[in-house]
């Protein structure tokens, strides 16, 4: 008999309230989701080079090339996000919100994947739901979601990875998920490399429970992945290695690392304990699960982040994975509470009979932890008044955004606006005009108007960087004033390229779109014409 | 039904074939906490070995240095618990 009962009603209107935290931002989500359909232009630098990776697959064009000749563009990542873009290229055209939706549809598939994870193991429905719905509530998950970019696809294969590889010990489908594990790890492999943390989260399950299985898959998984690796090398002529391997090795700063750890684990606190209680708990007192291990694994993603070009994304699977092993650590302490029969100390007696109102409290605490919204209109406005964040704004490098994110700063996140919009036309006429190729820093101002994309700035860096690179050619166009236009924002270029064009080209303009200056440049033979029209 | 651990006696003796070929081998706790223990060492040994045969010598602590080496110290120590827990399957 506990020592006292929690009102039905009490725990009724606190399961209501976390479902309305959980689901409002779930419709934060959609909205900002639905926004980012309708821009046509890069939201976050690099979505263009994802959908021109789409577009050149749809072509029968490998997109991993030699980048010391034009149009000095090739890839840097592996080709299944954009391979399952393509199908959606003959409906929307070359357009971004093809590669939106895809990632958007993969973020709902993980939410989903976790919620039945959690239900099967767990029971009922609240604690399912909200495990699925918080995913989708993370700061990082919202901010990337809807971005044509594949971390997040890479997310889900990881996700159904796990979901398979943990039962493969079922007596009747044991096989069948452990072949369709090493499949989605392949798939996960394929989209992005960093999913190589799961893979091994995945395989190291296996081999605590049979070891001699873990052989053989390792041994399949090590066979097939390199194998697509070898024939993906030998087509490119060789393009492949040097691309997504040799190109990806960049610098470390382990304070970003370690910032984005303080980050990552101050936004999500409540499911980051419960994660590792269940971590702990296993480690010590029960068998390791497939969940826990993926936990502990995903940390390995968020060390690299310190890496230049990395950022707070990495830590997306750590977040699904902690969703994920919370809800099954306190499905777990519920069932354990509910199912004792023992007469046992009156504190143990009190704290399961708390257990109820516990749960809903801590997903309460969780909640405004990952704030972020929103903070003008009809709807958000007086929302915003309520939670006391109306005055807050995020300032842009030229704009400032009515926007709150408990992140602090961020560059993604917020609505757009008509100056946008208006902006981007701007940019796009210039390119419409220009006398010959353009180089552009965004592929989507080349792609909407039909001209050829000229390089992929990153990857000339990080090729550079790595001594991959010979600039000789590219420079010798720049030098040569081959191009009609070249468009900065945050001239992510190598050095000599930088140099050239800062001594054969000119700023016309410069605007501002999505917080951002784009600085627009003419070759200055276009001025030198323009000056002897004036007579000068 | 054969048991879960490894430590079964047809498998020491294996003469019982056919129960060695199908019986599963499991990791221990303990087996779990040698690996966790070897890999504890390496993270204190490992920079320092980096360092003095990348760059010829030693070039001391730094909060790098000192982070991993705070981890790997956790791990040890998670490593000698999991060692006394003897044969349970990891």
């Amino acid at each position: 008999m506990p020592p006292f009962r929690i009102p039905k009603s009490l725990l009724a209107v606190l399961a209501a309230l976390v479902l309305l935290a959980y689901v409002g931002y779930l419709v934060v989500y959609v909205v900002y989701a639905v926004e980012l359909f309708q821009w046509p232009f890069d939201y976050d630098q690099g979505e263009g080079f994802e959908l021109y990776d789409a577009v050149l697959y749809s072509r029968g064009e490998w997109p991993y090339r030699d980048n010391a000749t034009y149009p000095f563009y090739a890839s840097n990542y592996p080709p299944l996000f954009h391979l399952l873009i393509v199908p959606l290229l003959p409906v929307f055209g070359s357009q971004l919100i093809a590669g939106r939706l895809v990632s958007f549809a993969a973020t709902l598939v993980t939410g989903a994947t976790i919620f039945v994870l959690v239900r099967r193991k767990a029971g009922g429905w609240f604690i399912p739901l909200v495990s699925g719905l918080a995913y989708l509530a993370s700061n990082y998950v919202y901010q990337i979601g809807p971005l044509c970019r594949m971390h997040m696809t890479m997310v889900m294969f990881e996700a159904l990875a796990i979901a398979f590889v943990s039962e493969f010990e079922d007596p009747r489908h044991g096989t069948r998920n452990l072949l369709l594990g090493l499949l989605m790890l392949v798939c996960a492999g394929y989209t992005k490399q960093m999913a190589v943390f799961t893979v091994a989260a995945a395989l190291f399950y296996v081999f605590l429970r049979d070891v001699k299985r873990a052989l053989v898959a390792g041994v399949v998984l090590a066979a097939v992945a390199g194998l697509i690796f070898w024939l993906l090398n030998v087509a490119t002529g060789g393009q492949w290695w040097i691309n997504v391997i040799q190109a990806n090795v960049n610098e470390f700063d382990y304070r970003q690392t370690v910032f984005l750890f303080g980050q990552w684990f101050r936004l999500h606190t409540v499911f980051i304990l419960l994660a590792a209680a269940y971590l702990i708990y296993e480690l010590f007192w029960d068998r390791l699960s497939a969940y826990s291990l993926w936990f502990f694994f995903s940390l390995g993603a968020g060390a690299l982040s310190g890496k230049w070009g990395a950022g707070f994304g990495y830590f997306t699977t750590a977040v699904a994975a902690a969703c994920l092993a919370s809800g099954l650590a306190l499905g777990r302490l519920l069932k354990a509470s509910s199912a004792s029969q023992r007469v046992r100390s009156r504190p143990w007696a009190t704290g399961h009979a708390l257990l109820p109102l516990l749960i809903p409290l801590l997903y309460l605490l969780q909640a405004p932890r990952m704030l972020h919204m929103p903070t003008s209109g009809p709807v958000f406005g007086p929302l915003a008044r309520a939670f006391g964040v109306s005055g807050e704004l995020v300032e842009g490098d030229c704009a400032t955004f009515q926007y709150y994110d408990a992140m602090g700063y961020t560059q993604l996140g917020h609505l757009l606006v008509a100056d946008d919009y208006a902006a981007g036309e701007e940019i796009l006429n210039y390119v419409r005009t220009s006398d010959g190729p353009v180089l552009s820093e965004e592929a989507m101002f080349s792609l909407l108007a039909g001209e050829p994309v000229v390089t992929n700035p990153t990857q000339l860096l990080n090729l550079y960087n790595n001594g991959l690179l010979d600039t000789a050619e590219i420079v010798d166009r720049i030098n040569r004033q081959e191009f009609g236009l070249v468009i900065f924002r945050a001239q992510f270029y190598p050095p000599p390229v930088l140099n050239a064009i800062g001594q054969n080209y000119q700023p016309v303009e410069h605007l501002c779109m999505n917080g951002f200056y784009y600085h627009v440049l003419w070759p200055r033979r276009r001025f030198a014409g323009i000056s002897g029209l004036s007579g000068e | 039904m054969p048991p879960a651990s490894n430590t079964h006696r047809s498998l020491q003796s294996c003469t019982l074939t056919w129960l060695c070929y199908n019986v599963r081998v499991m990791v221990t706790k303990r087996q779990l906490g040698i690996m966790v223990i070897v890999c504890g060492l390496l993270g204190v040994l490992g920079p320092a070995v980096v360092d003095v045969l990348g760059a010829g010598q030693w070039s001391g602590f730094g909060p790098l240095q000192l982070l991993v080496t705070g981890l790997a110290v956790v791990a040890i120590a998670v490593g000698g618990i999991l060692v006394c827990l003897g044969d349970r399957p990891a």
